[in-house]
């Protein structure tokens, strides 16, 4: 044994006051990396409860579940995802598909409870403490599970759509419905928007598996119109889309025109299937525009025998006599009118009621009766100069070059409005000037200025390609009339504000600022009213009122046991509120033809 | 990374190159050749460590891709060599005598995705899966969410709500569809 193998235990002790290499408890705090994937966060006020995070969960670990205090409305379930982690395998797949972008993760992994239940809770309303972490797993910018942009539509370009009233869209191919099929995430968040509550997923997926059939049934099931709605639909339902939180929203009302556009027009009445037998009811029903043909449609498949009364030469109401034939062609119309007549329905056309057929004939001949006549007298700005022969309403120009008779189409015109109607008679005089006169001379005028425009952003866009002026935050003051007595244009001043502090109608003008718009026709183009001249004294007398309108319940029934009201003339603006406005009528007085059987 | 691919070039016949960064890139050669690439990888141009050997099911084309990531120390750089083998008759020759490690990729990949390679130690043992009776899960015909629904049970209590149904019940529930 050496002297060293003596010393060598205490030798090891000279380290005892050398810095330790090591460090000292590193188990006390373990945070995890910066994109650690620990416990989820969830900003609840982003977050629209669509549902998509549990979709994809493939360990079926979340729940939508209802929150205190978040409401259920537009665009928004009012649910919130419950996660189970007992389940959960911390892939964030959900926080990848997030349609918002509110479900994240923290970088928080480290917790201890005897209560297995405690990992079961609604990030973002059951707080804990990683709610305001900064680091964990956020979805990188640019990745996207489902694609962002909509499948372009193709156009008509406007040097090639101008001169004519052709179709302006093209309508997709099967390849592009489908892609853009495959972007639904199908959480049905749409459905409640859509006023007639089609059922929007289920007719998407129809389009991803290529069984067109079952889509037709779909939709007619909800909506008679949807040849008619698949093209000029206000389609609102896209404005609650969960894609478009992130991106485009999906082309819905694209989607349900291809769906009309893949199915033979013969097989349509088959796939939806033939009226129910006959219950020997009578139902007549005032107008054949879109609420009253619906509230046909439904009551005729229901087995009651159904006349339409339409005073005009063909149905369809204003999809026919407003709506511009670019727009809408009369075939698809006509295909959906067909469908209607096929279940039944009797549409009488040329038949005004007022005086040969009157309401009390009605009343006296049928069980029941349903007034949907629309909104068909334009208003009046009642400026000076506006009763002048040259100043003309858009709805009663629209209907003209739908009934093609020639009108005398003026070099030079200027419209009054800032709404669609204006745009459509603008368009329309647009085209029929240039195939007359072989250039474009429109002005629109309009009270909004462009951030505040009434008329849909692709019309007012689409206007200014085919070469229409449009001048906003003009107020109409005069039409202008040389000695001769001929029209030679409008005078506006510019719009300071539109309503007053209270919110009403009480528009004010810089009158310095002054501008002659030159046109040899002006048309008045600022919203119409009913003309209820039909109902005769004596049952306008009967019936309630509300400010110029037939008073109705949520049913549609007026204070007369036997008449219901419906569509643009008590409810409106368009047409799949008419059409949601007829299928409420029809429920509602079947039910009270079934009563009237059992009593 | 150019120098190294138009070597490999001239001495082998070689598919797409992908050049990802200055020290990575892939390049796809067909299941034969593999063994004598990366031998010669190994052997002539230094990548002495097999950093990993993994799969992807493109289920659509009926194919697995098996990518081998090897690693040169003194140079610092990767290449990943690409090898697509048929999806039905997923065998491939092992590479466990040139890495003793590849027998355990080998054996994971076995597993997960039912590629084997013949002659692999242990490739027909259980690895992770313990008593696994279905389709191996990393092939994208396995159904995870459905395994899971019938393998794993929910907690007592759970309840989900449809957005849509949710939506109709508070927002109009008296109407129809
Ligand atoms: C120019 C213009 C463009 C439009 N564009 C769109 C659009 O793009 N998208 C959209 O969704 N909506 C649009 N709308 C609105 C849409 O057309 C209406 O909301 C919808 O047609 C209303 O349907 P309805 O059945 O209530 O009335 P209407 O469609 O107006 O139908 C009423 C029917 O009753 C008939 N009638 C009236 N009085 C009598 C009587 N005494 N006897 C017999 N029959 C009578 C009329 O002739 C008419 O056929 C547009 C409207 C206009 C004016
Ligand atoms: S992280 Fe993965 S397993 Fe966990 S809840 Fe999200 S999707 Fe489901
Ligand atoms: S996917 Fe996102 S927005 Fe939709 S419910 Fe889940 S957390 Fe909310």
């Amino acid at each position: 044994m050496t002297v060293q193998d003596v010393l060598s235990p205490f030798t090891a002790w000279k380290n005892l006051f050398r810095d330790p290499v090591t460090v000292r408890d590193p188990l006390t705090e373990r945070p995890g990396a910066a994109r650690y994937r620990g416990f989820h966060k969830n900003d609840v006020a982003e977050c629209i409860g669509c549902g998509t995070c549990e979709a994809i969960c493939q360990n079926a670990a979340i729940d939508m579940v209802p929150v205190d205090g978040i409401e259920t409305k537009e665009g928004d379930s009012g649910l919130r995802p419950q996660i189970d982690y007992g389940r959960c395998c911390w892939c964030a797949l959900c926080v990848d598909v997030c349609m918002t972008g509110s479900l994240t993760m923290s970088n928080e992994y480290t917790w201890i409870d005897s209560d297995p239940d405690a990992f079961r809770f609604v990030p973002g309303v059951d707080h804990k403490s990683w709610d305001d972490a900064e680091l964990g797993y956020h979805r990188p910018d640019g990745h996207r599970l489902t694609p962002p942009e909509r499948i372009v539509m193709r156009e008509m370009d406007p040097e090639r759509r101008i001169g004519n009233f052709e179709e302006i869209v093209d309508g997709y191919s099967v390849e592009e419905a489908r892609a853009e099929a495959e972007r639904c995430v199908a959480c049905g968040l749409c459905v409640a928007t859509c006023p007639a509550h089609m059922s929007i997923p289920d007719y998407i997926a129809t389009i991803r598996e290529g069984d067109y059939e079952a889509g037709l049934k779909l939709l007619y099931e909800t909506n008679p119109f949807s040849q008619v709605c698949g093209r000029v639909c206000t389609h609102k339902c896209e404005t609650v889309c969960a894609v478009h939180h992130e991106g485009d929203p999906i082309a819905i009302r694209w989607l349900k025109r291809h769906i009309t556009d893949q199915v033979d027009r013969d097989r349509y009445v088959d796939i939806i299937g033939r009226p129910a037998g006959e219950t020997g009811h009578k139902v007549a029903v005032v107008g054949a525009g879109p609420a009253g043909l619906t509230a046909a449609f439904d009551l005729a498949r229901m087995g009651h025998a159904v006349t339409v009364f339409e005073a005009r030469k063909h149905a369809g109401g204003m999809t026919r006599y407003g709506i511009p034939e670019y727009r809408l062609p009369y075939d698809a119309l006509d295909a959906d009118v067909d469908v209607i007549r096929a279940m039944g329905v009797d549409i009488k056309c040329d038949t005004p009621i007022g005086d040969k057929v009157t309401m009390t004939g009605l009343e006296k001949d049928f069980d029941t009766v349903l007034v949907a006549i629309g909104l068909h007298l334009g208003r009046s700005t009642r400026i000076p100069g506006s009763d002048h022969p040259k100043v003309a309403k858009a709805v009663d120009l629209l209907r003209a070059i739908t009934d093609g008779e020639t009108i005398d189409v003026p070099k030079t015109a200027v419209v009054i409005g800032g709404g669609n109607v204006a745009m459509d008679i603008a368009r329309s005089l647009a085209r029929l000037q240039k195939q007359i006169h072989g250039e474009v001379g429109m002005t629109v005028t309009a009270l909004e200025d462009f951030s505040h425009f009434l008329a849909d952003p692709e019309e007012v866009k689409e206007s200014f390609e085919e070469g229409i002026e449009i001048f906003d935050a003009r107020g109409p003051r005069e039409v202008l009339v040389d000695e001769v007595g001929n029209v030679t244009g409008l005078k506006t001043w510019k719009v300071v504000s539109i309503f007053d502090d209270k919110g009403r109608f009480a528009p004010t003008y810089d009158e310095g600022d002054e501008r002659i718009h030159v046109g040899t026709m002006v048309i008045e183009a600022i919203g119409q009213a009913a003309d209820v001249a039909l109902l005769g004294e004596a049952l306008t007398e009967k019936l309630e009122w509300n400010r110029g309108r037939i008073t109705v319940d949520a049913d549609g029934r007026t204070s007369e046991p036997w008449l219901w009201a419906a569509g643009d003339c008590v409810n409106g603006p368009d047409v799949v509120h008419a059409v949601a406005d007829g299928h409420r009528v029809a429920a509602s007085m079947d039910a009270v033809l079934k009563a009237k059987e059992l009593s | 990374m150019k120098d190294l691919t138009d070597r490999l070039g001239t001495l082998f016949s070689l598919g797409d190159i992908t050049e990802k960064r200055d020290d990575l890139a892939f390049v796809s050669v067909a299941p034969d050749l593999l063994r004598a690439v990366i031998t010669h990888l190994r052997d002539v141009e230094g990548f002495t460590h097999l950093v990993l050997l993994t799969a992807v099911d493109w289920i659509e084309g009926g194919q697995f891709q098996l990518t081998y990531l090897v690693h040169n120390r003194t140079r610092a750089r990767d290449i990943g060599l690409r090898v697509f083998i048929d999806r039905e008759e997923a065998t491939m020759a092992g590479i466990h005598d040139l890495w003793p490690t590849a027998a355990t990729y080998q054996r994971e990949l076995k597993e997960m995705f039912g590629i084997d390679f013949p002659g692999s130690p242990r490739i027909d043992e259980e690895f992770i899966l313990e008593g696994w009776t279905d389709i191996p899960p990393y092939r994208r015909d396995f159904d995870t969410k459905k395994y899971a629904e019938e393998t794993y049970f929910h907690r007592p209590g759970r309840e989900t709500f449809d957005p849509a149904t949710h939506m109709k019940d508070k927002l109009y529930p008296g109407e129809a569809s």
